[in-house]
């Protein structure tokens, strides 16, 4: 029992990076641009079949597609927040019929470009086997977990130590106070944007080698990074990467003792759990002009 | 200038007359409604379903036609896509029965799908020829409309247990699809179980879920002696990936989907050696019906024979051995009592339906080789060596 725990336990934290990457680009947006953005797992999809091309047609080095994959969804999610969200900024009704279009109009193209069938991303990473005891493990979820904690790890300097992540918390806390005291509100909501369409990409990149790229490869992650954000508290980044870290372990090791098909239901029930006793989620917090 | 137009139209005309003699006799179209999936997680599984039926339509019409009451015709396919989807199916089975007045429908991959649309089946009297879907209830609600040309799961499923039980592989586990198929499929296994085979741990997943983890755990800690996975090429290839990556020392038994040269190009020979999977169709068996249809598929496609494939064009020369027989290309009723009292030698073998309309083409049981080709196991009588599966 104490080898599956572990080996559960593993998987969950792997799961959990990319429910954290999802998480923080989402509440990036959201937190920002006040953008509850339903698209962002249809950019994850896409940033994994990016990834996937520049490997096979382009360069096959894993650190260059990566690279590459952000930089082609760069202007991506430009366009996105410039043509789509920013036009409909403050009217969260028809922000989320817009993206959930997106959603619509991004697995088609991708359907017509890359037709229906899963592409395999074979990378060696996959095949190097890591013994941890009795268990092994692909290098590729050592890579996913690493990567994840140094996305997670440079956000917060970004935020923290650097002037125009100061910027970016200001507009998150005011967009009006901190127009007054002269930050271009408009460029922090077009960079704040990339951020979060990079963390999609990097998402799809390291999803893609372990499983396959597919047109809805980013449905169940988006689900999951909404319910981390929920759980963790809208706004708090330590509560998106809690949160993300939390469903992936919780909904591994739940499958131990009930049955495989609710497991994502047992994610929800203790996001439930959690909101009843503290509705802001674990590290949320009332903002003055909320209460 | 007369004499070469009067020239030119003779020679139109012989030219016309002498391509092939039959095509030009055809002046009548009928058009046969298609129900299956281009778009969406079912468009993988929809491309060898609509291969199949694009083939034989394609040779129909390639030699003239058919002809029912002194008449000759054409075949069109009016194609739906419904994505699997019940609602979708229903509203695409509600077109084609009454906007676009097709004689007969046929396909669908999705046994919920293809019990929404067998009630409209009846009530507009237009005969629905399953050629994928292997929810055993479909025919066993004795629908007169509806027939089905591939064998259902508890068909299958009493084949690979008689090769499961005589192998002794118990403790078995699953991992299976969270749906008709998957959970038929178990269902049916757990029936056909010889005495002698006990269930291990049984796991059920979601269309579209490519983590398995979870399973593999839980496989490992059941102690089983094999796992069978309830499942297509996409998330079977991940589940055997995650299976040999943790050296989970199990027997892995397979699908359909799973015994193909596609599906070798996912993996590699090292991860499928010794693994077995029931078949339908063994694109590579010595038999000279399932070569010559292997062959003249891959001219067409480039790419190996699928068992879906061959099902639905049976599927549908089934439907115009009907129509010829019933002689009409209108009447539902007539087409449908022709349909119950029909023989036909089809690629996958004879399909003659039961009174519930259910047909009983072969099962074969096939194994992975080191070397990256397959042998077929079962039917004992059947058995040949690697490069026949």
């Amino acid at each position: 029992m104490m080898l599956a725990l572990a080996e559960q336990v593993f998987n969950g934290v792997m799961l959990g990076a990319i429910y954290v990457l999802v998480a923080l680009g989402l509440m990036l947006v959201y937190g920002v641009l006040r953008v509850l953005n339903f698209a962002h797992g249809a950019l994850v999809m896409l940033g994994g079949y990016l990834c996937q091309f520049v490997f096979s047609h382009v360069i096959a080095s894993y650190p260059l597609a990566i690279a590459g994959s952000i930089v082609a969804l760069l202007p991506v999610g430009w366009v996105l927040e410039r043509g789509v969200f920013a036009p409909l900024r403050d009217d969260l009704q028809n922000q989320v019929i817009a993206s959930l279009g997106l959603v619509l109009v991004i697995e088609n193209l991708v359907l017509v470009v890359w037709g229906p069938a899963a592409l395999q991303f074979r990378l060696a990473t996959t095949q190097v086997l890591v013994p941890f005891g009795p268990l092994r493990f692909s290098l590729q979820q050592f890579l996913v977990i690493g990567a994840g904690l140094a996305c997670v790890a440079a956000l917060f300097a970004f935020l923290n130590f650097t002037k125009f992540g100061t910027a970016v918390r200001a507009t998150a806390q005011h967009p009006g106070a901190a127009l007054v005291v002269g930050i271009d509100v408009g460029r922090v909501h077009a960079v704040t944007f990339a951020i979060g369409t990079a963390l999609a990409a990097m998402a799809g990149s390291l999803l893609g080698p372990l499983f396959l790229v597919f047109p809805q490869m980013g449905d169940g992650p988006l689900l999951k990074g909404l319910a981390a954000i929920i759980l963790g508290g809208l706004g708090s980044v330590w509560g998106a990467v809690i949160g993300g870290f939390a469903i992936g372990i919780v909904e591994a090791v739940s499958t131990l003792v009930i049955p495989t098909d609710y497991r994502d239901a047992v994610a929800f029930i203790v996001i439930a759990g959690v909101l009843l006793l503290r509705p802001h989620g674990l590290f949320g917090r009332t903002t003055r002009y909320e209460a | 200038m007369r004499s070469f137009i009067a020239a030119s139209a003779a020679a139109t005309v012989i030219a016309a007359l002498s391509i092939g003699g039959s095509p030009a006799r055809a002046q009548e179209h009928v058009t046969i409604g298609i129900v299956s999936a281009t778009t969406g997680p079912f468009a993988a599984p929809g491309k060898f379903e609509l291969n199949g039926f694009n083939l034989a339509a394609e040779e129909i019409n390639g030699h003239g036609g058919f002809e029912v009451g002194g008449k000759h015709y054409l075949v069109d396919l009016k194609i739906y896509d419904v994505h699997a989807s019940a609602a979708e199916g229903a509203s695409a089975m509600q077109r084609l029965t009454t906007v676009d007045s097709v004689p007969v429908v046929l396909g669908e991959l999705s046994s919920a799908a293809a019990a929404a649309e067998a009630p409209i089946a009846q009530d507009n009297q237009v005969p629905l020829i399953l050629t994928v879907p292997t929810g055993p209830e479909l025919t066993a609600q004795k629908n007169p409309y509806v027939f089905r040309v591939n064998a259902n799961s508890n068909q299958l499923a009493k084949s690979l247990a008689d090769f499961v039980g005589k192998q002794g592989w118990s403790p078995l586990s699953f991992i299976a699809w969270n749906n008709d198929a998957g959970r038929g499929g178990v269902n049916g296994m757990r029936e056909s179980l010889p005495p002698n085979i006990k269930l291990g741990y049984v796991g059920y997943f979601n269309v579209g879920d490519v983590d398995f983890s979870s399973h593999v755990t839980n496989i490992r800690s059941s102690g089983a002696k094999a796992v069978m996975l309830l499942m297509d090429e996409e998330p079977g290839s991940l589940a055997i990936a995650q299976l040999r990556a943790a050296d989970v020392p199990v027997q892995i038994i397979g699908t359909l989907a799973m015994g193909s040269d596609r599906f070798l190009k996912r993996l590699d020979a090292a991860r499928l050696a010794g693994m077995v999977q029931y078949n339908a169709f063994p694109p590579n068996a010595p038999l000279p019906r399932i070569k010559a249809f292997s062959d003249r598929y891959k001219a067409k496609f480039g790419e190996e024979a699928h068992g879906f494939a061959a099902q639905s064009y049976d599927g549908l020369f089934v439907a115009i051995e009907a129509m010829k027989q019933a002689k009409t290309v209108t009447d539902g009723p007539k087409i449908r009592g022709a349909l119950a009292h029909l023989t036909y030698d089809g690629v996958i073998g004879r399909i003659k339906f039961d009174a519930e309309g259910q047909a009983d083409p072969p099962v074969y049981v096939t194994q992975w080789c080191d070397d990256g080709r397959r042998r077929i196991l079962y039917p004992a009588d059947m058995a040949a060596g690697c490069g026949a599966g």
